[in-house]
């Protein structure tokens, strides 16, 4: 069944893509339901930070071979110490690119092992991909700050 | 006698023949079988997706290419694309023609220094000369075309940069004409060698079953059995008016089907049948393309506000699917710009799962049969 019949709130952005918006809770349901139903390719996990609403917003990417059609399935979590439930049982790919979220926005996924480093090493500051780090002042604090000449 | 060490670990990479590129993995071997694989990244972040929300629209088009070298025309094609989608923009019919030009001089540039690199790891180390030095014939053209040998900027939101020079299709037709001639060569030297077949033939199996599961696409999924081929799916550029096949396991073609599904002899054996198949694809584009304008007349770039949206595009590069999530809130920069690289599920997951009882040996020509490019890992 395509996506527009399991799920009559789905929004249809063009031909071939559909967004469904939801909340934390469904999202597993979600996914089963729609990989049961031919949308087999999981294409890939996505966060935004809409740092004006105080939400991350994660994005499922799915896609059907059969129907060739890309569902969107979006929900809002916290900026701050919300956590989300690791999909890596239904596909295994999807572990890679929470270790990558909870690295880079700070998103906790539960269940899922090898969210340590992965990209970054031994990084003490905001996670970088949060709309609040800003790169220019990190950069120069980091970098081109000229150490002082002490006097002896 | 007893073995003093049962186990040991084994660094590959990055800075090793076997790893492509900078990256690396950390292997478990027991005799000289692997135990254990993980992927380690992270000697190649740029903050690229960082970066883009920084700039307006038209300064990240510079930026995206960078994100495959190899290949880097399928990430000017993706963003342009989710631009235009995005805008609501159609772009002229000469441009479209030009963009899969383009496109497909790209894949056969990346499948000759794949091919030549698989053919490398097994010891065929004249293969990888080949590979590169007829590249440089394809970017010898690039050169004339965009101006560039490697990063190109040439497709835009909007069509492309500028129209390619008059004497393109001369020039083309004999850099085509010379890579036909050299094809029956690399088979002779790769695919119909007894010493390939016999190291690449059954290792570094992607079970059919899985092949979907786990995220895999392009070459490497259709060695696997699937006729599945983006350009196809879901046609962008030019694709839809061009007549061509999309080759998969078990038909190869006239070269032998030795062995069950996706491993490193049928992943060489596809990408060299895509390469007969660019080479048709280019010469059909370059007698089909029809004349007019390559640019859409559209407002000055520092003007540009895209309208707020959502907006998923994805281009089948020599790798597999490279898709753009591209995210407007109607501001002059994207909020958000995330990209799909192939290599993200092969490099990693795949791998790592594959890697599980291979020979240390056979470790090295499975990850470059993958086809993984680093730096669309981290971006």
């Amino acid at each position: 069944m395509m996506a527009k019949e399991l799920f009559p709130e789905a929004q249809e952005l063009r031909k071939g893509r559909i967004r469904i918006e939801t909340t934390k809770d469904k999202v597993t349901e979600i996914v089963k339901k729609l990989k049961e139903n031919g949308y087999e390719h999981f294409v890939m996990l996505s966060c935004v930070d809409w740092i004006k609403d105080g939400k991350f917003e994660l994005v499922y990417h799915m896609w059907s071979y059969e129907y060739r059609e890309h569902v969107m399935i979006s929900i809002k979590v916290d900026r701050d110490g919300d956590s989300m439930v690791t999909l890596r049982d239904l596909f295994p790919q999807i572990e890679t690119y929470e270790r990558e979220i909870h690295e880079m926005f700070g998103v906790n996924f539960v269940g899922n092992p090898r969210l340590g480093e992965f990209i970054l090493e031994g990084w003490p500051h905001m996670p970088p991909m949060r709309k609040d780090f800003d790169t220019e002042k990190f950069v120069n604090e980091i970098y081109y700050k000229i150490p002082e000449v002490k006097e002896e | 006698m007893k073995p003093i060490v049962k186990e040991y670990e084994l660094f590959i990479g990055p800075n090793h023949p076997g790893a492509t590129g900078n990256m690396s993995y950390h292997i478990w071997v027991e005799g000289d079988k692997v135990k254990k694989a993980e992927t380690r990244v992270g000697y190649l972040h740029r903050g690229f997706e960082k970066l883009m929300e920084k700039r307006i629209w038209m300064q990240n088009v510079p930026l995206v290419c960078r994100i495959c070298v190899p290949e880097p025309d399928v990430n000017e094609a993706a963003y342009s694309m989710a631009v235009e989608d995005l805008m609501g923009w159609e772009i002229p019919e000469r441009a479209k023609y030009i963009r899969t030009i383009i496109l497909e001089m790209a894949r056969l540039s990346a499948h000759l220094l794949t091919v030549g690199g698989i053919a490398a790891s097994l010891g065929i180390y004249t293969a990888a000369q080949w590979g590169v030095g007829d590249r440089d014939y394809l970017l010898d053209v690039f050169e004339q075309i965009t101006g560039a040998r490697v990063y190109h900027i040439y497709i835009w939101p909007g069509g492309v940069r500028w129209d390619v020079p008059k004497n393109t299709k001369e020039l083309l037709t004999k850099v085509l004409d010379y890579l036909e001639k050299r094809m029956p060569l690399y088979e002779d030297l790769i695919i119909k060698n007894k010493v390939f077949i016999r190291r690449a033939a059954d290792v570094g199996v992607i079970p059919k079953d899985k092949a979907i599961k786990w995220g895999v696409t392009g070459p490497n999924l259709r060695s696997a059995g699937y006729q599945l081929d983006f350009r196809k799916l879901e046609p962008y550029a030019a694709y839809d008016k061009i007549d061509f096949e999309v080759p998969y396991y078990p038909k190869l073609g006239e070269y032998e089907v030795l062995s069950e599904g996706s491993d490193i002899y049928t992943r060489t054996a596809i990408r060299m049948l895509e390469m007969q198949q660019s080479i048709n694809i280019i010469r059909q584009a370059l007698k089909d393309m029809p004349e007019g304008d390559v640019l859409l007349k559209h407002p000055q770039w520092f003007a540009w506000k895209v309208p707020a949206g959502y907006s998923y595009v994805r281009v089948e590069s020599s790798k597999g699917e490279f898709g753009y999530f591209v995210v407007s809130d109607g501001g002059k920069k994207p909020v958000r710009v995330h990209v799909r690289g192939p290599s993200y599920t092969h490099g990693i997951n795949v791998m790592e799962t594959i890697a599980k009882g291979l020979n240390v040996a056979d470790f090295a020509p499975t990850a470059i049969s993958l086809d993984v490019c680093p730096p669309d890992i981290e971006r």
